[in-house]
């Protein structure tokens, strides 16, 4: 699979290589800034792009535009977005009018080589990937202000932010020593009481919940 | 002597009457005197008019004298008019029957000339500061009084024989012709010096200066040339002449008066003025200049004051002067107060021509320009300690970002490469069990450590409040909260100054933080709205109040640091009441 790298310091783009080479990703470029990353999309036209949201030269979300702009453009190109820190806001605004093929990890999490690799995949292939953080964040928020999250057990409730990680039932079964059947259990509970609409498409149950999160 | 009559009549208007009591009499006693020549004179015959018009003469010095001593009391001029007008008296006593009046008169006849180029060349103030001015009056009244004495001493068929100690017309002729010749040059240095001044006046003054000068000098040749153009040469009545020439006399006062009054020339008779306001008026700032300058007659006076621990001199808003070098149109006379420097006049040496008067006037209002130095000197150091507080907040949140991007960029970095390093060990196939789970904790550790550091990171400086700005972090913060928090955002991004929006985001996370940790809150709502330039935030729990901002909380540095960029800072914490913190901040500190 071929990525393109959108990172500015020398020392992450060279581990972010290797961490990506040794997935059997192919790194065809690697761009300091985002008008460079733009210009690399565009020539390459990769299936992933792993950018940082900031850089040069303004130090700021440069990277959190460009990785929108490359959505807008090129549907095709799925995007996974890195930093230092995570928020409702940005995780919102990747998230509108997004139909998947987008991810927002801290970088951090490069650390972590099989999740992100795996994390990774699942974007390229249409999934939707939020950081635990701001997962946590969403869910802790929602509790205070959205009664039907209230009302969900606490088993229910880490079960909705597994889900929300983008999870599959196995994973979330094996993360909290449950049955895949109860997992099963909790997720139609917590569809019930949230009003979601049943589908099919693990992606987009996935997308379902996290835009239920982040807009609560 | 000015002195003595510019301070007395400073201090109130007790004075001020007694002066005009003081004129009142001299002009009863002027009237007395002219009354008294009108009684000795030779009245009827050929030149009956020279007799009356002489004390008649005397009366119009004397009333110029007096309105110029009266609306000047500290400019000579008045008190010079006068004198000549004593001369002038004298000199009529010529035509006394009194013999001893006669000679009295025979001896002062020709005193008025010299008088009359003393006014010339004090002109305007009464003084005669220069040295060859000096000089040329002097011999003005030489010429008019010693070398007059061998037209009557060696004359016995002259008009006063009783003064005549020897028959010697010889003597009698050339003592005149010395007489005349001394008198032309003394007409001739005081036509160039009163030219040379006339070149050195400004614009305004000149028209004045012009026709008085001319006037003045025109008089004195007529007066002293009119016997032999007009009787020798023109063959006109010697009474005639004689009318003409006390017409011209009586023409000078009112030519001096006119100009001094009519002049714009320093009017520092109005320093007892001066002394009113000061007793009345708070002095608010620039005040006292303006007054100075009114009172002076100079509109571009300007006082500076003396700062010693920084050694300049500042204007009234505590900004340093640039020390003017005294030049033709500068001059500045330094006030003392109690033996130590206070301020500086600086004026247009053009419009007043003595530095005493300058100074006279500074010693007065001293006490309100130490006042006013005081207050300058204030100012002055305040405006640097507020750019010294200004560049330090800046300073400080500047190093703040520069610490948490070093932070993130170097030790972060290199933390989450080493995790990934510890990562790829564990899994490595080569690596045996233990060594795997080894290095599976190590990579744990390191990632927990690279956690804490990004938190650290974040309390230094908020990655939201750098990338977007202040609406962006305020709201990361809320989501954050474990008690119910609303946010109310009325502002764009990077519509205040970074140093603002930070001051305003450290108090909202400093405010929540309070809530939570010291208040036990159950609910908080932030509000963050921008009202024109003003950024104003507004934090308010339900906890249990009682807050102050000297409790030890980080709210007393930040306080510190709105009350630096120029805002305000509110706590309302009554015990059990919740706890308000409301701060308002201009946008373009």
């Amino acid at each position: 699979m071929r990525v393109v790298i959108g990172e500015d310091e020398v020392l992450l783009q060279r581990g972010l290589q290797l961490v990506l080479e040794q997935g059997g990703f192919e790194v065809v470029a690697i761009a300091g800034d985002a008008t460079g990353l733009e210009e690399a999309v565009e020539k390459h036209q990769p299936e992933l792009v792993v950018t940082d949201i900031r850089m040069p030269p303004t130090h700021t979300d440069e990277g959190l535009v460009a990785a929108l702009r490359i959505r807008r453009q090129h549907p095709q190109i799925a995007v996974m977005v890195l930093s230092q820190h995570v928020q409702r806001r940005y995780a919102r605004e990747l998230l509108t009018d997004q139909t998947g093929s987008i991810g927002y990890l801290l970088k951090q999490r490069i650390a972590d080589i099989d999740r992100f690799l795996e994390d990774l995949r699942r974007v390229a292939d249409g999934g939707t990937v939020l950081d635990p953080d701001v997962i946590a964040v969403l869910v802790a928020r929602a509790k205070l202000s959205d009664d039907a999250i209230g009302s969900l057990t606490p088993r229910q409730q880490e079960v909705l932010a597994l889900m929300a990680e983008g999870q599959s039932n196995a994973k979330i079964a094996a993360e909290l020593f449950v049955t895949e059947k109860a997992v099963v259990q909790h997720t139609s509970r917590i569809y019930d009481a949230l009003d979601l609409p049943l589908d099919s498409d693990a992606h987009r149950r996935v997308l379902a919940v996290i835009r239920y999160l982040t807009d609560a | 002597m000015i002195k003595e009559r510019e301070q007395p009549a400073a201090m109130g208007s007790n004075l001020a009457r007694s002066l005009h009591r003081s004129l009142l009499a001299i002009l009863c006693a002027g009237g007395l005197l002219a009354a008294f020549q009108l009684s000795v004179v030779r009245l009827g015959g050929a030149a009956a008019a020279l007799p009356v018009l002489f004390p008649l003469i005397f009366l119009v010095y004397l009333g110029a004298g007096l309105i110029a001593w009266y609306r000047r009391p500290s400019n000579r001029m008045g008190v010079l008019i006068l004198l000549a007008g004593i001369m002038l008296f004298l000199g009529g006593m010529g035509n006394s029957v009194v013999p001893v009046l006669e000679g009295v008169g025979t001896v002062t006849a020709t005193l008025i000339l010299a008088a009359t180029i003393h006014l010339l060349l004090a002109f305007p103030s009464g003084r005669v500061r220069e040295r060859t001015s000096a000089v040329v009056v002097g011999a003005a009244y030489f010429t008019t009084f010693a070398l007059q004495s061998p037209i009557y001493l060696f004359n016995p068929s002259g008009p006063d024989p009783s003064l005549s100690v020897a028959d010697a017309p010889m003597l009698a002729q050339v003592g005149g012709v010395v007489q005349g010749i001394a008198g032309g040059a003394v007409m001739v240095a005081t036509a160039v010096l009163l030219v040379r001044r006339l070149m050195r006046a400004d614009r305004t003054h000149r028209r004045v200066l012009i026709p008085l000068f001319s006037y003045g000098i025109a008089a004195v040749l007529f007066i002293a040339f009119s016997g032999n153009l007009f009787v020798r040469a023109l063959h006109m009545p010697a009474a005639l002449a004689g009318v003409l020439e006390l017409v011209a006399v009586g023409g000078i006062p009112i030519a001096f008066v006119l100009g001094i009054l009519l002049g714009s020339f320093a009017r520092t008779g109005q320093i007892e003025e001066l002394g009113t306001w000061l007793g009345v008026a708070g002095g608010e700032r620039g005040a006292l200049t303006a007054a100075l300058s009114r009172t002076l007659g100079d509109p571009s006076l300007e006082v500076s004051f003396w700062v010693p621990r920084r050694r300049v001199f500042v204007d009234a808003d505590g900004i340093p002067v640039v020390s003017t070098t005294p030049g033709q149109n500068r001059a500045t006379v330094e006030i003392d107060y109690q033996g130590s420097a206070v301020a500086a006049i600086s004026y247009n040496p053009a419009l007043i021509d003595e530095p005493d008067t300058v100074r006279s006037a500074g010693r007065i209002v001293a006490i309100a320009l130490e006042r006013e130095r005081l207050t300058a000197d204030l100012r002055a150091s305040r405006r640097a300690l507020q750019h010294s507080r200004e560049r330090l907040v800046d300073a400080a949140d500047q190093e703040r970002r520069r610490v948490a991007q070093d932070l993130h960029d170097g030790l972060q970095m290199q933390l989450v490469l080493l995790a990934v390093e510890a990562q790829q060990l564990a899994n490595a196939p080569e690596t045996g069990d233990l060594a795997s789970e080894r290095a599976t904790r190590l990579h744990k550790g390191i990632d927990s450590a690279a956690s804490e550091l990004r938190q650290l990171v974040h309390a230094v400086m908020p990655a939201a409040l750098v990338e977007r700005g202040l609406s962006a972090a305020a709201e990361d913060l809320a989501d954050r909260m474990p008690i119910p928090t609303t946010l109310d955002l009325d502002v764009e991004d990077g519509a205040c100054s970074p140093v603002v929006e930070s001051t305003a985001y450290f108090v909202i996370a400093e405010s929540l933080t309070n809530a939570v940790k010291y208040a036990q809150a159950t609910a908080v709502s932030v509000k963050v709205l921008r009202i024109n330039s003003v950024l104003r935030v507004e934090v308010n729990d339900n906890g249990t109040g009682g807050a102050t901002v000297n409790d030890g909380s980080g709210l007393r540095g930040l306080a510190d640091r709105v009350d630096v960029l120029g805002g305000t800072m509110e706590l309302t914490s009554e015990p059990g009441q919740g706890t308000q913190i409301v701060v308002e901040v201009p946008c373009a500190s």
